[in-house]
């Protein structure tokens, strides 16, 4: 049936918004539930932290000399540290390094990742050609050893750990994006703006972009999880963000010598903040390719 | 091709990459804030002391006479002496090497041994509940902080339950270690009938494997599985389905068409899980490479962290060759290239 | 008795969309033929028009979200819709044996080609592992393969396109089959090879007396090849007949546009391009499948449409098959 008829079938039968909306809302949950389910964990912990500044009982650095190591009890719900700040309101601040690195580290490496790649799959060449051997010798270490390396060596503040991560991360966006323009550079659209005369940046940006982002944004919300899991590792190796930083990283750094001798809740609960964040985000990324593959939705 | 022929080869293609991968990591650290001086110095060193120590370390020739210097070395065999132990890190990296594969080796054997299975079986009923079920498990497999993991492992299998011995290392300070043979106190004990020490040393490692192999098994799970579907949904699957191959040899079918592609993800996975590894060794006071790494980078022993990075690529390179001639044993298509 | 009946067969793609809207393709809208023993059957139409899911259907090949919701498939009396796998098994590379679209990646490439041959024997027929063997070289023979010793241990990827074709013949006769069902056997073979392969098809079916159900997008196989043709559009068999009577006096509109779009006639200068779309599956529209790009089309045609037979065993599924010329010229396509 033509797209017309389709649309006078939709015109003539009317849903309501709000129809619509809980339809598409309800077809996603179907096709990938654990994504949803995802989706609703980060959401929680966004809302953690935009509305920290009111959810927390205690100030998350004010340390109650009289009352180091404390157990939970009512006044402090996840017990204190070995320095006595509150573990409750420290873990709930703790999402906002969550997301106030993620973020920005994720779209770093997009503002790096997708230009790469798609000129590195337009030209090839030389340029396709290093950037492939540069991201091949990446792989040869694992990324928290090369991770650590460069922030250790860069100089460790938050802004940098932000900056190493987006850098890092940006060849899985350049490899995901260089494999789509391999695929379309040849299609005929391509070939018939080429034709038209347009300005290979027109090309580029305007033709490919649009069509090669697809994989590149399915992956964000994985890439994203990565970096929240890989800055709270340096934090806990003490490199980056330093205690008593109420980040969940150093926060398990400070509570690991205290698993030993029985105080577990000082580094157990940012331990499962971090578990939750982490895997909201993996399970939504995960729902992300589900839907965008229209191989993998189909197998349903 | 000759196998002698193909490890010719695959040698003069790991040399570029070798002079690469010491070129980098010298200029990151030489470049980056990495500088040993001032530590080695203490903080009320004058001038004239930090002088001395920089001539001595050579620090205060040009950079790329210290790069030639370096790789004139390294061909040498000579990897430099760690700052920080003053030993040589050649000599320290050895000592260490065997220690972390045993590690890598159990975890990632049981991870695998675990992990394939898993997603075999997953695969074979897409999005059925075993499949959902492991997905979810998998994908929480990724989520979780190794070292968070082994800290919750000790507090419960050490602190409360008193099943595991305290973590400091790879044996008991009451048992005398073996002597040296492999330089695995497990293997050592066995070998020299000194059964205490393989006992002690068998319940020091039961913590980090079991870290370890969790950690691994995940993401061989989820690749085991995507693998498998593919090759279920080939056409070699489908002509098997209309030749009226009973289940049971189509099964065979598809784990022997996956079996290659699985094994060279296990190849990746292992140099992944190094950064794994070192965390694990961190937590349990392993005092393996992993955690010798580690403690470079962090201190900033930039001998060190060259040595071990060196080596690291070297051990990339060498589990890829390994698998390049198992697939090679295996599969009838390939050629050794 | 009649070797396979395929009576009133639906098969539909079902899924839900992003909107957790229920969507069905449907692919198969009741297809009905049947093939007597020793006959052949070509199946001909345009990509989609749900050739090859006939066969999938008929032998329980189907992949989900693909189902067959109604219809039935009799081989030699037994129903093979709702047969269990295993049971199934039994019947298909032993009674029906497929030949498939792309030889050189359907056989197992971990195994050399002869072991295939009697892995397959074994499987279905048993006995001694010499006499299989046996077996598998005279069929290998049968089917042209040059030297069948040494190609007995070739591994698949050391096959050209058209060895590997012989090499799935070869399986298809191992178990001496009465039906063999051939999907596009020489697509994405060299021409010339293309030619080798169906005269030695021809030559097989006549040697074996298996009845044999071709799938094709050529209309020139099925000339020079079947006794029956079947030809399909969105879906539906919309003309059967015996090739002579189809080719000689088409009935349905659809299958004339198939004849004039040869490439025969196009030497000839007096061919007319096939034009339009498929039908879209997910909506057809009610009537007839062909109503949006025939030129016949009337607004009868959106009416339920019955099989007419023009002649002793010639159907089409048209509202004026035999009578086009006489039409009224009231046409929704003009």
């Amino acid at each position: 049936m033509s797209d017309a008829t389709q649309t006078e079938l939709a015109n003539a039968n009317p849903l309501p918004v709000r129809a619509r909306v809980w339809n598409r809302f309800a077809g996603i949950f179907w096709l990938s539930p654990t994504g949803a389910i995802g989706l609703f964990i980060i959401l929680f912990f966004a809302l953690l932290a935009i509305f920290s500044a009111w959810l927390i009982p205690h100030d998350p650095i004010a340390a109650y000399t009289d009352k180091v190591l404390h157990p939970p009890s009512a006044e402090f719900w996840f017990g204190t540290d070995g320095n006595g700040m509150d573990v409750f309101s420290r873990v709930i601040y703790g999402a906002k390094f969550g997301f106030g690195i993620a973020i920005p580290a994720v779209i770093l490496s997009l503002v790096i990742g997708i230009p790469v790649g798609l000129i590195a799959g337009y030209r090839g060449g030389l340029l396709d050609e290093v950037l492939m051997r540069f991201v091949d010798g990446l792989r040869v270490f694992p990324s928290i050893i090369l991770a650590l390396a460069v922030v250790a060596a860069t100089g460790q503040s938050l802004l940098n750990v932000i900056l190493v991560l987006g850098f890092l991360d940006s060849p899985v966006f350049a490899r995901v994006v260089r494999a789509e323009v391999l695929g379309l550079r040849s299609s005929n659209f391509v070939e018939s703006a080429v034709a038209a005369g347009n300005p290979t940046w027109r090309i580029l940006f305007v033709h490919l972009l649009p069509n090669a982002i697809q994989g590149a944004m399915a992956q964000t919300a994985v890439r994203a999880a990565w970096a929240v899991r890989i800055s709270a590792t340096l934090a806990f190796l003490g490199v980056g963000i330093q205690a008593p930083t109420p980040e969940w990283g150093a926060m398990i750094r400070q509570g690991a010598e205290y698993m030993v001798s029985g105080q577990w809740w000082v580094a157990l609960y940012p331990g499962l903040a971090l578990i939750l964040l982490v895997f909201g985000l993996n399970l939504f990324g995960d729902g992300l390719q589900d839907l965008m593959d229209p191989r993998r939705r189909s197998a349903k | 091709m000759t196998f002698q022929r193909f490890l010719l080869r695959r040698a003069l293609m790991v040399i570029p990459l070798m002079i690469g991968v010491v070129f980098i990591t010298f200029m990151l650290v030489r470049i980056g804030g990495l500088d040993p001086v001032g530590r080695l110095a203490g903080p009320t060193a004058t001038q004239a002391e930090f002088d001395s120590i920089r001539n001595n370390l050579g620090l205060d020739q040009p950079l790329w006479k210290q790069f030639s210097i370096y790789l004139g070395n390294v061909v040498r065999g000579d990897l430099g002496e760690s700052w920080l132990s003053n030993r040589s890190v050649l000599t320290d990296i050895k000592e260490r090497a065997v220690i972390s594969l045993e590690l890598l080796f159990w975890g990632v054997g049981i991870g695998a041994l675990v992990g394939v299975p898993v997603g075999l079986r997953a695969a074979f009923r897409p999005n059925g509940r075993f499949d959902q079920f492991t997905r979810v498990l998998s994908l929480f497999g990724f989520s979780i902080p190794t070292y968070w993991l082994a800290l919750v492992m000790i507090f419960v299998f050490f602190y409360l339950l008193g099943w595991s011995p305290p973590a400091i290392g790879r044996m008991s300070l009451l048992v005398t270690p073996p002597d040296m043979i492999t330089g695995s106190y497990l293997i050592d004990g066995v070998l020299t009938a000194r059964w205490d020490a393989a006992q002690s040393a068998a319940s020091q490692l039961i913590l980090p494997v079991i870290c370890l192999a969790i950690v691994s098994a995940a993401p061989i799970i989820k690749q085991t599985r995507a693998i498998a579907i593919e090759v279920l949904s080939s056409d070699t699957v489908r002509y098997a389905h209309a030749c009226g191959l009973p289940e049971r040899n189509v099964r065979k079918l598809v784990l022997r068409n996956s079996a290659v592609p699985i094994l060279t993800y296990i190849g990746t996975e292992v140099t992944g899980l190094v950064g794994t590894m070192s965390l694990i060794e961190y937590v349990f006071a392993w005092g393996g490479l992993g955690q010798y790494g580690l403690n470079a980078i962090i201190s900033g022993d930039f001998t060190a962290v060259q040595g071990y990075v060196l080596v690291l690529a070297v051990f990339s390179v060498l589990v890829f060759i390994v698998i390049d001639f198992v697939v090679y044993l295996i599969e009838p298509r390939s050629e050794l290239s | 008795m009649t070797l396979l009946k395929v009576e009133d067969l639906h098969t539909h793609f079902i899924s839900r969309d992003l909107d957790n809207q229920i969507c069905i393709a449907k692919a198969l809208n009741g297809v009905s033929f049947s093939l007597e023993a020793g006959r052949v059957l070509g199946i001909v139409g345009e990509t989609g028009a749900g050739k090859s899911l006939t066969a999938q259907s008929i032998v329980g090949l189907l992949r989900p979200p693909a189902k067959i919701v109604a219809g039935s498939v009799r081989f030699e009396g037994r129903e093979l819709t709702d047969m269990p796998d295993a049971e199934l098994n039994r019947i298909r590379g032993n009674n029906i044996a497929m030949v498939v679209q792309n030889p050189r990646t359907s056989l197992d490439p971990l195994t050399r080609v002869g072991d295939q041959l009697v892995r397959l024997h074994q499987i279905h027929s048993g006995g001694p592992k010499t006499a299989s063997h046996k077996r598998a070289l005279e069929m290998m023979e049968a089917v042209g393969l040059p030297d069948p010793e040494s190609r007995a241990k070739s591994w698949p990827h050391e096959l050209s396109g058209g060895m590997a074709q012989r090499v799935l013949l070869a399986m298809a006769l191992m178990n001496s089959p009465k039906l063999l069902i051939a999907d596009e056997p020489t697509t994405g073979l060299d021409v010339t090879v293309q030619a080798q392969i169906l005269d030695l098809l021809r030559s097989l079916v006549a040697r074996f007396d298996m009845a044999t159900l071709i799938i094709t997008h050529d209309l020139g196989v099925v000339a020079h090849f079947c006794n029956d043709i079947a030809v399909m559009f969105g879906g539906s068999i919309v003309e059967t007949g015996s090739v002579r009577d189809v080719f000689a006096a088409p009935a349905h509109p659809y299958t004339r546009d198939l004849i004039a779009a040869t490439p025969e006639r196009f030497q000839m200068g007096r061919a007319k391009a096939l034009g339009g779309q498929p039908p879209d599956l997910y909506n057809l529209p009610s009537g007839c499948v062909l109503q949006s790009r025939c030129a016949y089309a009337t607004e009868l045609c959106q009416t339920t449409v019955r099989n007419a037979e023009v002649a002793e065993g010639h159907f089409a599924l048209c509202h004026y098959a035999g009578r086009l010329e006489e039409q009224p010229a009231v046409k929704i396509n003009a």
